[in-house]
Formats: C-alpha cells, structure tokens, sequence
C-alpha cells in the first residue's frame, strides 16, 4: 500500500487562539492518500476532521493557522508555498465540496456560470466555452435537462441538484484529489443514497482520490477503503474499513460502533450510548483525552497520552488497552 | 473526463422548485423589480425623479422653446412679476428675471450634484467597505478608524474651509459633499460583506483558486448591490438637502448661476410681498426629496428578503 502517495499529511498542527485559550484543533494528525482510494475521515463534531481539511487547502478563517507539520502533495509541500501558488493548486489538483449545498453556491450567479467558473480561472476558457463545457459536466453528473438547467439559479434547484452541480463544480478541471466535507449531511435519505452512488460513480470513471469526511459510518462502511478515526484534534485509529469495523482497536471506535444498531449485531445485546460528553477543547483530559468516556481506561490512560502505533495488517491505534493486546469485543464481557 | 451520461443516476429528481408566488420563480433582482413596479406610490415617485431629470438635461432645450428666457437675463421691467403672467408663467424674481426657467436650471444643479455625489460616495464607500470587510485584521481596523474619524469631523466646517478653497461647482460641491458621505456606504458594505463573508459559498469560491480581487468584486460585490441600490435611492434626497442647505448659507452654487438654494436664500427678504419666490423652490427642493425618500423606501421594500415569502 506505500508506493507513492498523492497527498500525504505528516504531524499537522492547527491552533485557534481563543480567549480561553488556544484550541488544538489539530493535534499531530498524519495520514496518506494514494491514487485513485477513497479514505473516509469519522468523528463527533469539533474532532477536528473539517480543519483537518481545511488546513490541507489552506481555507483556514483566521484566527486559525497552521503551527506545525507538512502537507505532501505529489511531493510538493502545501504549507510553505506562496498564496498565488497554492491558488493554481485548489481547484485545479484539490478540489472541495461541502456540506450545504444550499448556501454553497453564489446565489446571484447562474449554476452554469459557477460550474464554469474553475474551467475561466485555470484554464483560461471563455464564458461561452465554459458554459459548454458546464452542460457537458451537468449531464455526467445526472442532472436532468442540462442545457436548461445550466440557466437556473441556484435557488430553482433543489437540494440534491445543487449538490450535484456543487460536485460538478469541482470535477471540471479533473483534480486529482476531491475533498468531500460532509457531502451528503445536509440531504434527504433517498438524496443521499443518489449523492454517495455519484461519487461513487466519479472515483470509477474520473479516478479521482477522494477524502470523505462524515459523521456517518455508515457512509464510511458503503464508500471508503481506508478509514481514520478522530477524536479531539487526534486520529486515534486507523486501517481498512471493514477490519476498523469488524474489531476496532480504539474504545471510541468500538463506542461508536456499539451505539449504533446494525443488522448483524446481536439484537439481544443493549445499544450502548457512549458516556459523557465530548472534551472542552480548551481543558482536554490529562493523558488520553478519551479517558473519562472510556469503559476500559486503566490507570495508565490518566497519565500518558498513547501514540498512534502499527497494531499489524495496516492497522494502526493509540490506545494502551489494545496496545498491551486486548481485544475491545471480547474485553466487553468483563463490563458491567 | 467521461462521456457516457449517467444515466442510471437521473431517476426521481425532475422535482421542479415549487414557484412562489406568481408564474415561475425568478432571480432575486428581476423579482425586486417586479415587486416595486407592484408598489405604485413608490413607482410613481421614481417616475416624477425621472421626469425632473428629463427636465434638468433638456434645460437648454426648454428655455428656449418653452419659456423663451435665458436664466440670468435680467428684465428690471418684470421686476416681482406675481405668476400667470404672460411671458412669465412663474413670476419673476427681484432682478426680473424668468422663475420657471431659473427652477428649470436649478433642477441640473440639484439632481445633478444629487446624483454625481451619490456616485461618488458609492464608488469609494464600496472600495472601502469591501477592501475592510474582505481582508479584515489590520486592513479593517485601519480603515474603519478612518470611516471613524471621518463620521466624527463636523461636516459643517468642512464645507465652509472646502468653500473658501475652492469655487464651487457641480463636481466640488459633489466631491466636497462624497468626502464625507463615503464613510456611510462604507460602513453599510462592510457590514453586508462580514455577513456574506462567512456563507459557505465564498468558502467554496476560495476552495476553486480564487483570488482576492475575484472574490471581492465578482463574489461579495454583486451580493451587496441590493444595499447599496437601496442606499443610493435614499442618499439621493439627503444629499440634494446638504446641497440645497449650503446654498442657501451662501457656501454653494453663487449667483448668477440657478439653484433652488440660492433662490431660496435670495429671496428670504421679499417674502412678506413675493412669497411665491420663497414658496416655488422650496417647494421644488421639497417634492424632490420626499420623492427620492418615497422611491428610496419602495426600493428598500422590493429588495428586503424578509418581506420577499409574504
């Protein structure tokens, strides 16, 4: 799995000075994408996945800023080229999509003016090859009518249609890597379920790397290879997707896992709510800062904070617990 | 890229967005538009401000073809003529000479530094508030300590000193009048671009490779021009009353050259038996500005979103 990697995040740090004090949004957080993979990103709100991200483009709204680490693109590190530099990057070898597809477009622009909008500024293309090159892009990502709706306005479309253009949007220059953040959150189920299989369908046909984030595993189990885990500013595990499922080796995975129900599970064993709430990200826990909300912390988890280790099988968890080689699924007999 | 159309992916969602309203939904300016033609007083008005702008730029044309008077010619013979008079449709004023052509001409001066001030306070106020609101920190608070500054200096002295400096005319008296007004527009822009600036779509145009100066007048410019159309209406009235109010102290347009303030000022002291001197460009100077204040509040209602569902 290491030939080389197409964007590579090496002990990235992000800090928002507040008045409370700065926030680690961003703790050492590394991982890879290689070419073509799907890496989902999960955890609660605030984790730290969209900074993550927007660290990797450069998007952060100030206070927020970059402290420490690298962002590898083909190589090239994003964090120490110059602005007008990483402009020809986004858009061009990284493009984003986000969550609202409601309020992510301009909505005094036509939809075709926007998709077209990459292809004026990167490529050089004028309005009326653009808005050409829009309708084509309107059709491979299944919007009804292109020709027509290329004149619309944001607002005469609906959700999933404007998800679609956002997603059109982005693939027009065919980046390399599309960052998906939380893509689908704001969407009906059924639009969901057509909004996933899209970008499905681009990785199959545009070979696009993709990053997922979302708080939903069950986008992550229908959709990514990899999975990563975070908590608090961390990623806290790592690995294939259905192995990181089948027997997580972080106790936040398998918390999360066990509060939700599956088909598979056995339907006699209770849904467990995880504990507590997530930290204050200004007063994390001392060592593990999943400690409080842990089921199976031991003394250890209070003082030292673990590292994210090689577990095997691409496996990777930084937890003491299954470190010293427990195993989370069978260790839950010993719970109350 | 792919050319084969995704067929399988079209299925349930030829949904069309519910039109609001009458017949099919339509973007926001043409649906304001729509809005403020429904307002007929608000219409009304911004057809009599442009009917007196026809009538201020045809000003040559009309003296000469239908009130036959040059503006400052002088006629001691039709000295205080009262109106109704042959020749004299308006009267005629201490020095004889025509009302009606004089409030004609005054109409340029009035609308015309009205509308060049209001042209003027938007271009900078914008450049301002945008440059402020887009780039923020040390930009911003430069900026805005100047728009701070600015607001606080006494208006009044600064038209009298800018006065005495310059002869005034149309353009300074516009740009004397714009030098202080800016920061107004300033500080509405600035507002209106910090709300636009955390809507995800500005987000999304950064993610895309845009550059500042894409961003600031492709992106937040054409969101901000619903307040700036707005404030612009309303200006227009504010701005004819300064002028109209320097005018009258003697620190504006200077005789022999018509303007409703100067008239104004000039005739005070034949009131008592010409008050139809006194009357006819106040008058003129009021029906302006509370048309301009009427359009202004008809605009503002056609472009509020929140008034838009109803």
């Amino acid at each position: 799995m290491s030939s080389a990697p197409l964007l590579e995040v090496r002990d990235l740090h992000t800090q928002f000075p507040t008045r409370d004090g700065v926030v680690n949004a961003v703790d050492g957080v590394s991982f890879q994408l290689q070419p073509h993979e799907t890496l989902g990103i999960v955890g609660e709100s605030g984790s730290g996945k969209s900074v993550t991200v927007l660290s990797v483009m450069r998007l952060l709204q100030p206070p927020g800023r970059i402290t420490g680490g690298q962002v590898l693109y083909r190589g090239r590190d994003l964090t120490r080229i110059s602005e007008p530099e990483m402009r020809e990057i986004r858009g061009q070898e990284i493009a984003m999509i986000f969550q609202d597809p409601m309020t992510s477009l301009n909505p005094v622009y036509r939809a075709g003016w926007q998709v077209g909008e990459p292809l004026r500024l990167h490529r050089g293309l004028d309005l009326r090859r653009s808005l050409q090159e829009a309708v084509g892009m309107f059709r491979k990502v299944g919007i009804p009518e292109p020709e027509e709706r290329v004149r619309a306005y944001p607002h005469e479309l609906s959700g999933g249609m404007r998800q679609r253009a956002m997603i059109a949007m982005g693939l027009t220059t065919a980046p390399s890597v599309l960052i998906a953040d939380e893509p689908t959150t704001a969407l009906d189920v059924t639009i969901q379920a057509q909004i996933l299989e899209l970008l499905k369908h681009v990785r199959a046909t545009f070979g696009t790397a993709t990053v997922l984030i979302t708080h939903n595993l069950g986008v992550v189990a229908g959709m990514c290879e990899r999975v990563l885990v975070m908590y608090a500013g961390r990623v806290v595990e790592e690995g294939p997707t259905d192995e990181v499922f089948s027997s997580p080796k972080h106790p936040y995975t398998w918390s999360l896992l066990r509060s939700l129900p599956r088909l598979d599970s056995d339907e006699r064993k209770p849904l467990r709510p995880i504990e507590g709430m997530p930290p204050d990200a200004t007063s994390l826990p001392s060592g593990c800062a999943f400690h409080p909300r842990c089921p199976f912390a031991v003394d250890r988890c209070l003082s030292e904070a673990p590292a994210l280790e090689p577990l095997g099988s691409g496996r990777l968890a930084a937890c003491w617990v299954t470190q010293s080689g427990k195993d989370l699924n069978q260790a839950e007999e010993t719970l109350g | 890229m792919i050319d084969q159309p995704v067929a399988d992916l079209q299925l349930a969602e030829v949904e069309r967005p519910s039109p609001r309203g009458r017949g099919k939904p339509r973007p926001y300016v043409s649906e304001s538009w729509l809005r403020l033609r429904e307002n007929r007083f608000g219409t009304a008005a911004g057809l009599l401000i442009l009917a007196l702008a026809v009538v201020a730029a045809a000003a040559p044309l009309l003296s000469g073809l239908v009130t036959h008077h040059d503006p400052t010619r002088q006629d001691l013979a039709a000295q205080f003529l009262p109106p109704g008079r042959a020749g004299y449709l308006l009267g005629a004023d201490e020095l004889g000479r025509d009302t009606l052509t004089r409030l004609i001409y005054g109409a340029r001066v009035s609308l015309g530094i009205g509308f060049l001030t209001v042209a003027i306070m938007l271009t900078v106020g914008s450049l301002v508030g945008l440059s402020a609101g887009h780039y923020g920190g040390v930009v911003d608070g430069l900026l805005m300590r100047l728009v701070d500054v600015v607001l606080a200096f006494p208006a009044v002295f600064l038209y009298i000193l800018m006065a005495m400096l310059f002869r005034p005319s149309v353009v300074t008296l516009s740009v004397i009048i714009a030098s202080v007004a800016w920061a107004n527009i300033a500080r509405l822009v600035r507002g209106e671009v910090l709300t636009l600036a955390n809507r995800d779509f500005m987000l999304a145009t950064r993610s895309l490779g845009a550059g500042n100066a894409r961003l600031m007048f492709r992106h937040l410019l054409p969101n901000a021009l619903p307040v700036l159309i707005v404030a612009a209406s309303l200006y227009v009235g504010q701005v004819i009353l300064i002028e109209a109010a320097l005018d009258f102290l003697g620190l504006g347009i200077q005789e022999p050259t018509a303007s409703w303030g100067n008239m104004l000022s000039n005739s005070q002291v034949y009131f008592v038996h010409s008050a139809w001197l006194v009357v006819l460009p106040g008058l003129c100077i009021f029906v302006t500005v509370l048309a301009t204040n009427i359009f202004g509040n008809a605009v503002r209602d056609a472009f509020d979103p929140r008034l838009r569902l109803k």
